[in-house]
């Protein structure tokens, strides 16, 4: 019998105890696995809209709380594109809104000549007509959700769109909404004369972050977005989820440890008499605590690969809501699940630390005396 | 006295107290133990011999005086944990198996640091509980087993590393006459097969009349110290493994 098969008997010798631990570790992995799948599932379908249309990066507001807050006269657009480095600049404004059963599905207001030179590929029909003030383009998703096609007329806060096309984006956000004329957007969002966003496409030859400073220098009120983590400048609700992650990691760590610490408190009260058997038998006290830190180390890996699989299931529910599957794709990225294992093993050593050292520091004669 | 054998276990004024030193449990005790010799350690309840025993496999440390095992200055050793897995065998009058284990996996928790493979820590547990005459019940649990195959068991488990010193305390305390015949038997063809060291202790007249010696202990004292004219005991089978 090797060691490791005598922890896990030590473990498997009091089921209901490990269960119920295991049970209390893993619903703190659960959460922290879901919550960073969408974290970063919403980082990178933010990230892959800072590159839409093939642009290089994007610029915000400065010190807008969230993304579609983010507002910049379209006066400024001519002078971003005046930047030397800057080959094109595209503005674009967003407007959350309910469509079908989606209550945040995007009507982005484009120019028709920016779409028509720099949009998703069309699958069907065609891009917006210059001067045309109801027509809409709507993207395969999005189309499929509404169940609408080229041709026909579409509802939007009381606007009546004619689907003149569909479109085939990797932006998920494009993919599940619609392009609109921009000057329409801005009056159906009472934002006139306003954009939330530009789009910039570097003059070849050029460094993306020096254009990208130079920008911030020359034009007053805006923030260069260059990467999806570089969004967090100009949404709160990003920070806020990295600090919701952070926080519940912490919880989970402070929860987990404690009831870790009870259950191998109350395994090491239950088993001080075997302990002073190990030692008179020759056992180190070395040994003694390798023994109890593996058996905590073994139950929370446990947890957190129980943890883990239900934290995917728990994102594969949350992805069943439509409004939901149309704002973000989940995102698994490795660094969310080593995270995950990293908070277990923290679990294990904060609630083992304690009796493993009680359990090390009795003398054989103690432990043995122990009634 | 020790018939001139090679001295294993020395004890020099050896003093133990409890409660604060209000309970002088042992009060200069001098013992000299040979090689290969079988001593019984008797005396009535709370005389110090369990508290002697104890002291001399490490599990307690005394006040004063000094103990010398196998060689080793137990007050200097620095690594007591190997001097409790390698030089001596403790069989306690409750069993003390881990009732989570099999009867094998029991003999086999002292082998573990002594650089065997699962495999040969296997092997060997086989062959102890052979020895013992218990290798068929090597997958039940000790709750399962008699109290002569518990203690039986725990023989095993003493004899896991090769000691040549074997502490047994009251090791028949809670067995019939016949299981105790047995497992008096087992620590006797220990001292003849193996040339193991065997000092138990005990307040069964019949135990220590199986001794080749006797200790007699009173109120922390060695009042007693001779050689035992026993009868001729009947042979063990020679399980040796």
């Amino acid at each position: 019998m090797g060691f490791a098969q005598l922890v896990l008997r030590n473990l498997l010798r009091a089921r209901v105890r490990s269960g119920l631990t295991l049970v209390g570790i893993s619903l703190g992995i659960t959460t922290i696995v879901a919550l960073g799948v969408i974290t970063a599932g919403f980082k990178s379908t933010a990230g892959a809209f800072v590159q839409s249309g093939g642009a290089d990066f994007m610029v915000a507001q400065e010190g807008a709380a969230d993304m579609s807050f983010s507002t910049i006269p379209e006066t400024v657009v001519p002078q971003i594109a005046a930047v030397s480095g800057v080959a094109a600049a595209r503005g674009a404004l967003f407007h959350f809104t309910r469509a079908g059963s989606n209550p945040l599905f995007l009507l982005l207001g484009v120019t028709p000549g920016d779409l028509a030179a720099d949009g998703p590929p069309l699958v069907e029909g065609r891009y917006l007509a210059d001067g045309a003030t109801d027509e809409i383009v709507l993207g395969a998703q999005g189309a499929t959700d509404l169940n609408v096609r080229v041709g026909d007329a579409l509802t939007i806060d009381d606007r009546v769109f004619h689907v003149v096309g569909v479109v085939q984006s990797d932006v998920l956000w494009e993919q599940s909404g619609a392009l609109a004329p921009l000057v329409t957007v801005q009056e159906i969002a009472n934002r006139r004369e306003a954009v939330s966003v530009v789009h910039i496409t570097l003059a070849s030859g050029t460094k993306r972050d020096e254009v990208a400073r130079r920008i911030e220098d020359e034009v007053p009120g805006v923030v260069s977005i260059v990467t999806a983590d570089d969004i967090g400048k100009i949404d709160s609700g990003f920070q806020l989820l990295d600090a919701a992650n952070v926080a519940i990691s912490g919880l989970a760590i402070v929860i987990g440890g404690i009831g870790v610490m009870n259950t191998m408190v109350m395994s090491i009260f239950e088993r001080t008499r075997e302990i002073g058997v190990l030692r008179a038998v020759g056992w180190s006290g070395w040994r003694v605590l390798r023994m109890i830190l593996l058996e905590a180390l073994m139950l929370c890996f446990a947890a957190a690969v129980a943890g883990s699989f239900l934290g995917l299931l728990a994102v594969q529910a949350v992805m069943r809501i439509p409004s939901v599957r149309g704002f973000l794709e989940p995102s698994y990225e490795p660094n969310v699940f080593v995270q995950a294992f990293i908070v277990a093993i923290v679990v294990a050593l904060v609630g083992a630390v304690y009796p493993a050292i009680r359990a090390t520091r009795l003398t054989p004669m103690e432990a043995l005396r122990y009634e | 006295m020790n018939d001139g054998r090679d001295v294993v276990i020395r004890c020099r004024g050896v003093v133990k107290a409890f409660e604060n030193g209000r309970l002088r449990a042992l009060d200069g005790v001098d013992l000299d133990i040979g090689a290969g010799e079988f001593v019984a350690i008797m005396g009535p309840s709370g005389c110090g011999k369990s508290t002697l025993l104890n002291l001399i496999s490490a599990l307690d440390q005394p006040d004063d005086g000094e103990i010398e095992v196998a060689g080793h200055d137990l007050r200097s050793h620095r690594h007591l944990n190997h001097f409790r897995a390698r030089d001596i065998g403790l069989v306690f009058q409750l069993d003390n198996l881990l009732p989570g284990l099999t009867v094998r996996e029991n003999v086999e928790v002292p082998m573990y640091g002594q650089g065997l493979s699962a495999r040969q820590r296997h092997a060997r547990a086989m062959q102890l509980l052979s020895f013992v005459g218990i290798e068929d019940r090597a997958a039940a649990r000790p709750p399962e087993l008699s109290g002569g195959e518990r203690q039986r068991v725990a023989i095993a488990r003493a004899l896991a590393n090769g000691p040549g010193v074997i502490l047994a305390d009251e090791p028949t305390g809670r067995l019939d006459s016949a299981t105790s015949g047995k497992v008096l038997d087992l620590l006797e063809s220990l001292r003849r097969n193996q040339g193991a060291t065997v000092v138990v202790v005990t307040h069964d007249p019949a135990v220590a009349a199986r001794a080749d010696r006797v200790i007699r202990m009173l109120d922390g004292r060695v009042v007693e110290d001779g050689s035992n004219p026993r009868p001729a005991v009947p042979a063990a089978p020679d399980a040796r493994p």
